[in-house]
């Protein structure tokens, strides 16, 4: 147990960006490290303008860092582009494209890799089946539901088979409800197929709910102000006395930095246009 | 009570339409020569494109329009969405030259025509690169409208499955575009046409502008209204293929 593979490494990361229109360069991500290791459900949590999400898409290899010393590597290999046998990555918004089906929408997955037509229809179809929309395979995306598009999201980062699925707030657009239960089904699936998932939200209760393990990013720079092992058995339950406990441990730890950085908004002091990416 | 299908509703206005003109051509005092009464008009088609009426050379100068469309049209389709993309993939060539086109489009392009002839004589020429400047913009605007309202999570889910550059185009870009870059297009060969028939009337001499032009000056007032009609065909042809194109695609 206490030598688990690690699967995703990150050595002293750190970000800045530089706003030409300013001539300022602010600083997002400070000497970030952190692991997650095999099977490992590892949620990332912190402020908003915390740099989790720029984090995430770091170790997806979608943005540069700033370099060595700081190293991202996954299974030992150093990371700087992305690469979809080894890590799928699932948007906060479901990005389907339009003019193709739902199973379509899968396979487009897999089309950048030599997979056979075939193959890449099978595997479309198994995980479909898994989140229960098999029926829904030739439907457009116009016609499916904001929660059933996301699950179609969640198939195609599934039908890649990585080792790691990184998830930036995927159900951030949807209602508490819906996220419980594709929460439930997400834990459900991981259980199955026992995947190494990397998990940025800024909800409390979710974080708890999914997590082996939490790390908590403090307010910009980021840093990483505290890595936390959630052992609540499985299923866990929303409202019971651990889990309020579990919740409560996470709020202390972030109640400060949402002060700080709410009130960095409020004044508008330090006031910086990142780059959308 | 059975509900009538807009087809069917614009069979009878149209059917209407063409009774009340006839009834008024045949029993109004308006002069022959300047309303002619369907029935005659429909006869006259069928003569003129038979070969059997008296204007002259009908299929070598439909021929000539034609060409002039067609190769007008090319040029609108291939530079337009050549252009549109340039402006929509550089920050620095759309914001350069982007006003240049916005400026010349707002201006009657028909006044540049005198400029076309005395360069490019009186050929297939000028009339071919006047189509070419009516017709372009609409199918720049629009192609770097489309390429610019796609949402860039497509690009970053393509970059994300480790689709490189080409791929991308041909996957993402390319399908994301295609129903605003053939609208474009639609618009597009109707200002074409629009374009080359101002000009086969502004320089007579061969075309079906000319034909129209000779009948006018003849008073032949039937023949007139049929080879107006046969133009209105061209247009007719190309909106309704690329409204099939667009159709299919939307579907």
């Amino acid at each position: 147990m206490c030598q688990d593979m690690v699967v995703v490494e990150t050595t002293s990361i750190c970000k800045s960006f530089f706003d030409a229109a300013t001539g300022r360069e602010t600083v997002t991500l400070e000497n970030v490290s952190i692991s997650a290791a095999e099977n490992d459900f590892l949620v990332l949590i912190g402020p908003s303008g915390s740099g989790k999400s720029t984090f995430l898409n770091i170790i997806a290899g979608l943005i540069p860092h700033n370099g060595a010393p700081g190293q991202v590597s996954v299974h030992g290999q150093p990371v700087f582009a992305p690469n979809p046998k080894l890590m799928a990555y699932m948007f906060q918004d479901p990005v389907l494209l339009p003019w193709r089906t739902v199973i379509k929408n899968i396979e487009f997955g897999l089309e950048a890799q030599p997979i056979s037509k075939e193959e890449r229809q099978e595997r479309a179809l198994k995980y479909l089946d898994m989140v229960g929309l098999r029926d829904f395979a030739d439907f457009y995306p116009r016609q499916i539901s904001g929660g059933m598009a996301q699950r179609v999201a969640l198939c195609r980062a599934l039908a890649l088979e990585t080792d790691i699925i990184l998830m930036d707030e995927p159900f951030g657009a949807l209602d508490e409800q819906s996220r419980i239960v594709l929460g439930d089904e997400l834990v459900e699936i991981w259980r199955k197929v026992r995947r190494t998932i990397v998990f940025v939200t800024h909800s409390l209760t979710e974080a708890v709910y999914l997590a082996e393990s939490i790390a908590v990013f403090t307010a910009r720079p980021g840093k990483i102000k505290a890595e936390i092992k959630v052992d609540l058995p499985r299923p866990r339950k929303i409202g019971s006395p651990d889990f309020n406990t579990m919740v409560d441990t996470l709020w202390e730890y972030l109640k400060e930095e949402s002060i700080t950085a709410l009130n960095r908004e409020k004044t508008g002091e330090d006031r910086v246009a990142l780059p959308k990416e | 009570m059975s509900r009538l299908s807009p087809a069917v509703a614009r069979t009878i206005i149209i059917v209407c339409v063409l009774i009340v003109c006839e009834i008024v051509t045949d029993y109004s005092s308006a002069s022959r020569i300047i309303v002619a009464p369907p029935s005659e008009i429909f006869w006259q088609v069928l003569k003129i494109v038979t070969a059997t009426s008296n204007v002259p050379h009908f299929y070598p100068n439909a021929w000539i329009t034609i060409q002039e469309v067609l190769g007008a049209f090319a040029v609108t389709a291939i530079v337009g969405i050549g252009l549109g993309f340039a402006f929509a993939s550089s920050k620095l060539i759309g914001d350069a030259f982007e006003p240049i086109l916005l400026v010349l489009y707002a201006i009657p392009m028909v006044i540049l025509f005198p400029l076309f002839v005395l360069i490019l004589g009186i050929g297939m020429a000028p009339k071919i690169v006047f189509g070419i400047t009516v017709g372009i913009f609409v199918v720049v605007f629009n192609t770097s409208a489309a390429v610019r309202q796609i949402d860039p999570n497509f690009t970053r889910l393509a970059r994300s499955l480790g689709y490189g550059r080409v791929m991308t185009f041909f996957k993402v870009i390319l399908p994301a575009t295609a129903p605003t870059i053939l609208a474009g297009l639609r618009l597009g060969f109707g200002y074409t046409v629009i374009g080359v028939m101002a000009a086969e009337l502004l320089v007579v001499t061969k075309g079906l502008g000319s034909l129209i032009d000779w009948a006018s000056f003849n008073y032949f007032t039937p023949q007139l209204y049929a080879l107006i009609i046969i133009t209105l065909m061209i247009g007719v042809t190309g909106n309704s293929f690329f409204s099939v194109l667009e159709r299919r695609w939307v579907k």
